[in-house]
């Protein structure tokens, strides 16, 4: 079994993003037999109110039983932005969103901001993971209308330290590798999952050896990269560096238990 | 003119796909990633020795992903131009020769030199030639189109040989409407591999790393139309739709795979593509092989 805990639908602004449909999800997935695959809207962005986007993706999830059965809604959520609270509460029990995807620096705020704390704090409170792509894009190759900051690792330690409780989602790493030791030790024993999708994930097997098998999830950050890189960095780990029983938690199992399927 | 890539037909089908947005590749039945990925033959066109790593980790590496040529050099990297001395490439190809010797079956040299010592660059094409090196790579001391580099060109063009050159592309990065902001002032940009390939068609340009984090659309669209513009798809930026977007514009002859050290990029990104296993086939090997094979440096 298969979860991808990073995928995308919906239009990116600065180029054409084919496969960027709960359609042309699903049709990748069966491809490469993922069973599941976590998804926000990427419109929840640019949107000034997140709140269409998630209902967006709602109603096309909700069109079909193909799409509930296998595609998990995690809700864009601008803590900056009048009603997140009520916005949070309908996506969490109108429409079955099981976590959150943060996007600090296309909302502007910083991860030690209150109102990131906040929202952190309330998702916790509802035993919600919090997801923060660390970047969209690579900002090398931008477009000159998008950001720039990327954030790295090692940025996210205090906001983990804040909120020690929460479950992060922390996808598509593109630098912060390597950690200090203390730094390794707050992501081992906090509730923190890694996907990898990431550049930064240049050697998994090596990484899984630092921090632990359970720390690693699939994810692919369709559409903004290929569907294969992240699903490779697993398939192709060898024996020596992952056992069965490692690949099945990289796969689909550390997935499970920390969203709670 | 190149002609495939640029047809109606093509842009048809690369328009109706992309619109349609579903994926035309082959399932996975097996449900094993791993027979997919062995079942394509691999020149790796651009990689590097002596900048981290041994050749063990290395070849390990590309044996996970079933990688069985590789492309090496040793590109210098230095503050100015002139630094970039006779004596430092030589003792970079000798990295590469040595690197060659020690794995045959594995390793396929590129020698590097810089054109502002063109005697001694010259003489070091003889040397490296000599080993069983098989084509050039430059990187950022000396633009491509530079008048100094039209000896070691003509050269490269006696040999039939192919000549790599690290590549920049940064559109707007600079900030709104600057069009190369903040670069290396020597590196080449598409616009220059555009005048030197004009200069000379019979010459063979290998366009960098389109996924190394430039602006790969307007790469692919600044190159279309000139066929002795080859581009390879290495780099960790393995954005997708990169390689179906590039044989759009360049076509599935003028791309080959790569990976400058981003291996599961370099064999993820080719392998999501919309392309046909024939088209794949030619990218991860057929491509840079027809280019070897040109010199005779053609792998069995």
């Amino acid at each position: 079994m298969f979860i991808d805990i990073n995928a995308g639908v919906g239009h990116w602004p600065f180029r054409q993003t084919p496969g960027n449909t709960c359609e042309a999800l699903l049709h990748r997935m069966d491809q490469y037999r993922v069973d599941l695959s976590v998804v926000s809207n990427l419109h929840g962005i640019f949107y000034k109110d997140t709140q269409a986007a998630n209902e967006e993706l709602y109603e096309q999830i909700r069109s079909h039983r193909r799409f509930r059965d296998r595609l998990v809604l995690f809700a864009a959520i601008n803590p900056l932005y009048a009603g997140w609270k009520r916005d949070l509460k309908i996506c969490r029990t109108g429409f079955g969103a099981v976590g959150i995807r943060l996007y600090p620096a296309y909302h502007d705020y910083g991860l030690s901001d209150p109102c990131c704390l906040e929202l952190v704090r309330t998702a916790r409170d509802h035993g919600m993971p919090v997801a923060f792509p660390l970047r969209m894009v690579d900002s090398r190759a931008r477009s000159w209308m998008d950001v720039s900051k990327e954030w790295n690792l090692k940025e996210f330690i205090p906001l983990i330290r804040e909120v020690p409780d929460a479950r992060f989602l922390l996808l598509n790493v593109p630098a912060g590798f390597p950690l200090k030791e203390e730094e390794e030790k707050v992501l081992r024993e906090h509730q923190v999952l890694l996907d990898t999708s990431g550049r930064n994930i240049s050697d998994l097997g090596r990484w899984i050896k630092k921090l632990g098998t359970e720390k690693f999830a699939l994810g692919t950050h369709t559409p903004l990269l290929d569907y294969v890189t992240g699903l490779l960095r697993i398939e192709s780990l060898l024996p020596d560096e992952a056992d069965e029983t490692a690949r099945q938690l990289l796969r689909s199992g550390n997935a499970k238990r920390f969203l709670g399927l | 003119m190149q002609e495939a890539a640029s047809s109606a037909a093509g842009l048809a089908a690369y328009r109706n796909t992309a619109e349609n947005a579903v994926y035309a590749g082959p399932a996975h039945n097996s449900g094993n990633l791993m027979d997919e990925v062995r079942k394509y033959r691999k020149i790796d066109a651009h990689e590097h020795v002596g900048l981290s790593g041994t050749l063990e980790d290395q070849l390990k590496m590309a044996d996970k992903l079933g990688i069985e040529t590789l492309v090496i050099s040793r590109p210098i990297v230095v503050q100015t131009e002139a630094e970039t001395t006779p004596e430092k490439f030589r003792q970079g190809n000798d990295l590469v020769g040595k690197s060659i010797r020690q794995h045959p079956d594995r390793y396929l040299g590129l020698f590097y030199v810089n054109p502002i010592y063109g005697k001694e660059s010259l003489e070091e094409i003889r040397r490296c030639v000599d080993q069983g090196m098989v084509g050039l790579k430059v990187y950022n001391q000396v633009k491509i189109n530079n008048p100094l580099f039209y000896p070691i060109i003509e050269r490269l063009i006696d040999l039939r040989m192919v000549i790599l050159v690290h590549s920049h592309c940064g559109i707007g990065v600079g900030g709104k409407r600057t069009k190369y902001g903040n670069i290396q002032p020597n590196v080449s940009i598409p616009e220059d591999f555009v005048e030197i390939a004009i200069r000379y068609p019979e010459a063979m340009f290998l366009y960098a790393h389109l996924g190394g984090g430039g602006d790969w659309e307007y790469a692919c669209k600044a190159m279309a139309d000139y066929p002795n513009i080859y581009a390879d798809t290495s780099g960790s930026n393995n954005e997708g739709g990169l390689v179906d977007y590039a044989v759009r514009y360049l076509g599935a002859d003028r791309l080959v795979f790569g990976t400058d050290g981003s291996y599961y990029q370099g064999v993820g990104t080719l392998l999501a593509s919309r392309l046909t296993e024939a088209e794949k086939k030619k990218i991860f090997f057929e491509n840079f092989n027809r280019i070897l094979r040109k010199s005779g440096n053609h792998v069995h």
